[in-house]
């Protein structure tokens, strides 16, 4: 398993390596040496290590020679041995922060990788304070970032989500935390973070496809199936956060969802901010259907409206059905309501164009022949006196705005209503359209009224 | 599916509806015709839509159940389109899993409460999720087939749905004005 994995470890490790070299503050090297310095004192003073509950999977860091990348495997080997046991925290270890810190900052392109990162996650924090992590089995043990180390990286990131989860007492310890953790990422990580992450990813998912650490309990099993439902969910959802200097990664059917800074990365919560973000994209649609929606934020609210928008619409139907019984004794609206296209040359006026649809007289008619609303400059014979005379009072109340006339195989413009409501759907189709195109691979295609199927 | 020509199908297959039952208007009391003419329109609407959206699926398949219009369907959706509704449907099994989901849900959840009685936050964030609990409640019952849908489904049906409602009202504004006037003249 790592032996398919080194080649492209060394090879992704090139590239930060080259990038750091360009006069880098920390250059890789010196951050995989502390590192590997760190690891091994873990290994010394430490008999138990935290690790997030989510995943665990063989965190490989960059290393520039296979040497020491066999002894960072080595090392996360032991490491995963200790994955059950709880840890208390060790106040000595504060001195090893500020190597701790340039370690993580070389998990910066892990952002994404919740899995990875959260295995080997040490949660600064706690630590820092000297807080026991008996809070939950899984909190990685805490770190202070070194001031200016502003690296957003996973491990800072699985810090945040600690923070949020078990609600800290030491809150201005916290703070330093997480204003280091919000600090802008630097670029240049984030560049050679995205060409790692990718191949990090595939790393990641053969390494946990194929059978981890010979302690596989079912925790690790969990861990790996969780990892593995992360890389396979389909959600495009980052958004400003997308460096558009990185290199486009030809990404399998994985989804990558970029831990947004100072967020949660834990495989749930990413799982859940993508399902959010879904919900809150359709919110958005209803917004605009529903009018009066825009000015209300909040779920709550906006179901509301909505809630009250479709109990008005079923109350109008049921008031229209009502109606319709009222006018005539017969249900079946036959002889009385047919109507053609009506033609620009009936009726002078440019605007009175009522384009009603002819209903079927027996059911031989009511085929779509019939029923056609075709543009509006169509002309037709009128050979029923009734029809004119209907068509005549139709004209005088029929101010149809000027907008309507364009539509064409408008149904019919009479009720204002039925123009807007085209004109919303246009846009929102429109927007559908678009949406559908970057949408995730969840949207179910045929809930949306505007897709290309015709009937 | 433009609005245009979902209206179109939308009223003709009403008219369809219309006319099947037309041979007993006469008898009808003013509320039975109402009744009718609401039925065909639904049903039109939700055949319209075919049988992509759930909502239209689960109006066709509770209207076919009810023996008052199962014969509207028929006549409405024509038989082999009928079939394919009952073929697409498939959602008893889904509906079954779905309640048995939730009934474990409920259960845990009681058991739940029990338990911590004693210590009972009244937070801020149980509040707002409690009450668009509810409201998502109240939403499933309104667009029909919603109880067996999660929250993101029941949004897009609901969008879906709220576009289809106003379509059928459109349409039947229109007729019910030209009839209105077709009897004023």
């Amino acid at each position: 398993m790592m032996n398919t994995a080194l080649p492209e470890m060394l090879h992704c490790l090139q590239t930060p390596e080259n990038l750091a070299g360009n006069g880098a503050d920390l250059t890789v090297l010196e951050r995989q040496r502390a590192q590997l310095k760190w690891l091994q004192q873990q290994q010394q003073q430490y008999q138990q290590i935290y690790f997030s509950e989510s995943q665990f999977n063989v965190f490989l860091p960059p290393t520039t020679d296979a040497l020491q990348l066999q002894d960072l495997i080595n090392n996360d080997t032991t490491l995963q041995k200790l994955v059950n046991r709880s840890m208390k925290a060790d106040s000595g270890l504060a001195n090893e922060w500020p190597d701790f810190g340039k370690y993580s900052t070389t998990s910066t392109g892990f952002a994404g990788q919740a899995t990875s990162f959260a295995s080997n996650g040490l949660e600064p924090n706690s630590l820092a304070m000297g807080h026991c992590l008996s809070r939950t089995s899984s909190c990685p043990p805490a770190m202070t970032l070194p001031d200016g180390e502003g690296r957003d990286s996973v491990f800072i990131a699985s810090v945040v989500e600690r923070e949020r989860m078990k609600k800290r007492k030491a809150d201005e310890a916290q703070n330093p935390m997480v204003t280091v953790s919000e600090d802008i990422r630097d670029k240049r990580v984030k560049v050679d973070a995205e060409e790692m992450e990718s191949k990090i990813t595939e790393q990641n998912t053969s390494a946990t496809i194929s059978d981890t650490p010979p302690t596989t309990t079912t925790h690790n099993s969990n861990k790996n199936d969780n990892a593995n439902n992360n890389n396979n969910r389909e959600a495009s959802s980052d958004t400003s956060k997308e460096n558009p200097k990185a290199p486009q990664v030809p990404k399998p059917d994985y989804i990558h969802v970029r831990a947004r800074r100072g967020q949660a990365t834990d495989s749930h919560s990413l799982a859940e901010r993508v399902r959010r973000e879904k919900i809150s994209d359709r919110m958005k649609y209803l917004q605009n259907l529903v009018p009066g929606c825009n000015k209300i934020t909040g779920k709550a609210g906006m179901l509301d409206e909505i809630i009250n928008y479709v109990q008005s619409l079923q109350r109008q139907v049921e008031f229209l059905s009502m109606k319709l019984a009222a006018v005539n004794p017969r249900i079946d609206f036959s002889v009385d309501n047919l109507f053609r296209k009506e033609s620009a040359q009936t009726f002078p006026a440019p605007d009175c164009t009522g384009n009603f649809s002819t209903a079927g007289l027996s059911s031989e008619m009511a085929n779509p022949a019939y029923l056609q609303f075709n543009p509006v400059h169509q002309v037709v014979s009128l050979d029923n006196p009734q029809e004119m005379a209907l068509r005549r009072t139709f004209s005088a109340p029929m101010a149809v705005p000027a907008d309507t006339f364009n539509e064409t195989a408008s149904f019919t413009q009479v009720p204002h209503s039925c123009s807007t409501w085209e004109n919303d759907l246009q846009g929102l189709y429109n927007m559908g359209f678009h949406q559908q195109g970057r949408s995730s691979a969840g949207f179910p295609p045929h809930a949306f009224p505007v897709d290309q199927q015709t009937n | 599916m433009t609005p245009s020509s979902f209206k179109q199908e939308l009223l003709k297959k009403w008219v369809l509806g219309l006319q099947s039952c037309g041979s007993m208007a006469k008898e009808m009391s003013f509320l039975e015709r109402k009744n009718a003419i609401k039925l065909s329109a639904d049903i039109a609407m939700a055949s319209a839509r075919g049988g992509k959206t759930r909502w239209s699926r689960a109006v066709i398949s509770s209207a076919s159940k009810r023996d008052d219009s199962k014969l509207l369907v028929r006549n409405i959706l024509g038989n082999e389109f009928e079939r394919l509704m009952k073929a697409s449907v498939g959602t008893p099994s889904c509906n079954k899993r779905f309640m048995s989901k939730k009934i474990l849900r409920m259960s845990r959840g009681l058991r739940r409460l029990r338990r911590s009685t004693a210590r009972r936050r009244v937070q801020a964030s149980s509040i707002a999720k409690r009450m668009v609990q509810r409201r998502t409640q109240v939403l499933k019952s309104l667009v029909p087939g919603g109880e067996s849908m999660d929250g993101f489904s029941l949004i897009e049906e609901t969008l879906d749905y709220i576009l289809s409602l106003r379509a059928q009202v459109d349409v039947m504004r229109c007729l019910a004005d030209a009839s209105e006037r077709l009897k004023s003249k």
